[in-house]
């Protein structure tokens, strides 16, 4: 077998110790369905053209030049040259500036995993690291220059690997409280909890990611194909949202429970559901705090 | 200010379904933006479309999607046509299946996005799916078509709302076999492993946004802001002088570099 080709080569530096590692893309994206642009008049496919705003003239790559806006049409231009020059160079070491504890990890900062590895001799420092951070389950923050960019990454133990996962910067992610400040503080007790938590342990299982193929390509293919036979295309029908009255009994129903029966013959109508029994049974402490929080609330 | 938001469908849990919408949660609006300039007028570049035959300018409105049959030829798809396309999960994020929290690895995550109830209507469903995901430590496996691709997407309660990652598709994600032969051979010598242990307890920090701030956009606004104050041209943002690494440490003074580093780390502490 191969070997396959490192992105990059350097070095983690951790305290005092430093290890030779190379980096690897860890995943690809798969190709999506592509359209082409068409003038609707003619049918012709379209082609993009770089033009001068004013004179409309078009204007080649050579002389387009990165510009950015002070004020109303006045710009300051800055050459290649002037935006590279910023990048510090690389030193090539992704030096630890911190360890933090995985469950503080806020993943919504990931950007592109890469698997690290040890590169020549680095065997032993690497899997002090590996390890080290396995047992104390923390992940690495450190900070280079990757593919001329000044990146942070954040390494975490990964199998008998690393994984690197490059770090979007702090201003390139929304505030999670600032997008859901709309939503009304809304907790949900008692019943309503109950029937939710039955339904989804009715419906535990496993992520595996082979189960999930794109089924659009064939069903644009499928759409097409109606089109060409001059088929109607089959309107779209729409979920109906469950209104705030009808939450509970929609529960109810969901979770197998005759809407009819009273709240004690529940349990018993739960039990002869056919769900295993140790699924139905099991969350019996739970199903009391909530019981206890309906009565209070 | 409210974000216009990316999609618009509705969240389904078996027979409960609400009207939610999504927006991602990365975004490029903070940053420098440059914009494209003609060097010789400093005029702004724009681009615009052009019939690839007769080389006329083509407006917004007579752009319409082609769904290539063969090498010259297209269907016509307008956006109405393509909404009616048979898959239930291009406007209904149906919940399948519930898996514990820490059951998805990280390397699966792909894009995140917020989601919210959309709808007055819809928030207490909303609320009951979301806080018994969390209350159950779950997260929830469904299919979303997004950017005209069918994806897995997982779904995470956040405060009032809920994270919804896509997943990588199966073929997407490489083998880290073929990657970590080298690294499966590598042994940790159990004698520095409390040292290493140590060492990383004296490190350790909480998470702060300030671990993925940006030092060159912040001396990219200083070299726009110099440049805009002064007529004269400004001096080049001098590089850090880099720091050759240290030469690898190999097997024999790897105990020597730990102790270093938690002698090191003790004293910062004092």
């Amino acid at each position: 077998m191969v070997a396959p080709r490192a992105n990059w080569k350097g070095y983690i530096k951790f305290g005092e110790v430093t290890c030779p590692v190379a980096l690897y893309t860890a995943a690809s994206s798969s190709e999506r369905i592509s359209f082409h642009t068409l003038n609707r008049k003619t049918g012709n496919r379209v082609k993009r053209e770089f033009v001068d705003s004013e004179s409309g003239e078009p204007v080649e790559t050579d002389d387009q030049v990165k510009g950015y806006e002070i004020e109303g049409g006045r710009y300051v231009v800055l050459e290649p040259e002037e935006v590279t020059a910023v990048v510090p160079e690389s030193d090539k070491t992704l030096k630890i500036e911190a360890f933090i504890p995985c469950s503080q990890v806020d993943t919504t900062y990931f950007d592109k995993p890469y698997y690290l590895a040890p590169d020549k001799m680095g065997g032993e420092a690497f899997a002090l690291l590996r390890d080290g951070m396995a047992k104390t389950k923390v992940a690495a923050i450190a900070r280079t220059v990757l593919f001329r960019r000044m990146r942070t990454v954040l390494i975490r133990a990964h199998g008998k690997g690393l994984v690197a996962a490059t770090l979007n910067f702090d201003y390139e992610v929304r505030s999670s409280k600032e997008a859901f400040k709309e939503l009304p503080d809304l907790k949900i007790e008692g019943e309503m909890l109950e029937l939710a938590e039955h339904i989804i342990r009715t419906k535990k299982g496993s992520f595996d990611p082979g189960d999930f193929d794109d089924r659009y390509e064939a069903a644009v293919a499928d759409l097409v194909k109606a089109k060409i036979e001059g088929r109607a295309l089959p309107k779209k029908k729409l979920p109906i949202a469950s209104k705030p009255g009808d939450l509970l009994k929609a529960l109810r129903e969901s979770a197998g429970v005759n809407a009819s029966k009273s709240k004690s013959k529940r349990q018993a109508a739960n039990a002869n559901k056919g769900a295993p029994r140790q699924k139905a049974s099991s969350p019996s402490t739970k199903s009391k705090q909530a019981a206890t929080s309906r009565r209070t609330g | 200010m409210a974000v216009r938001p990316y999609w618009k469908g509705y969240l389904k849990l078996s027979l409960v379904t609400c009207p939610v919408e999504m927006m991602p949660a990365t975004s490029d609006s903070e940053k420098v933006r440059f914009h494209t300039l003609n060097r010789e007028t400093e005029n702004r570049v724009v681009s615009h479309f052009v019939d690839a035959v007769t080389g006329k300018e083509v407006k917004e409105d007579d752009e319409v999607k082609g769904y290539q049959r063969g090498e010259n030829e297209y269907v016509v798809l307008e956006d109405e046509e393509l909404e009616t396309v048979a898959l239930e999960s291009t406007k209904t994020i149906d919940i399948s299946t519930f898996t514990p929290r820490d059951s998805i690895e990280w390397i699966w995550l792909d894009t995140p996005y917020y989601l919210s109830a959309s709808e007055p209507v819809g928030q207490e469903a909303f609320s009951v799916i979301r806080d018994a995901m969390e209350a159950q430590k779950m997260v929830g496996i469904s299919r979303l078509v997004i950017s005209r691709r069918e994806r897995a997407v997982m779904l995470e309660p956040r405060g009032k709302g809920i994270v919804l990652w896509t997943l990588r598709y199966g073929d997407e994600v490489r083998d880290e076999e073929t990657y970590f032969t080298a690294a499966s051979d590598a042994k940790a010598d159990p004698e520095m492993m409390p040292l290493v242990q140590r060492l990383i307890k004296k490190l350790t920090k909480d998470w702060s946004p300030s671990m993925v701030e940006d030092p060159v956009q912040e001396r990219l606004v200083d070299i726009i802001a110099a440049k805009k104050k002064a007529t004269k041209k400004p001096s080049r943002a001098k590089s850090k002088s880099s720091t050759t690494p240290s030469t690898p440490s190999n097997v024999v003074n790897i105990m020597d570099a730990l102790k270093k580093s938690v002698a090191a780390e003790s004293r910062r502490r004092k």
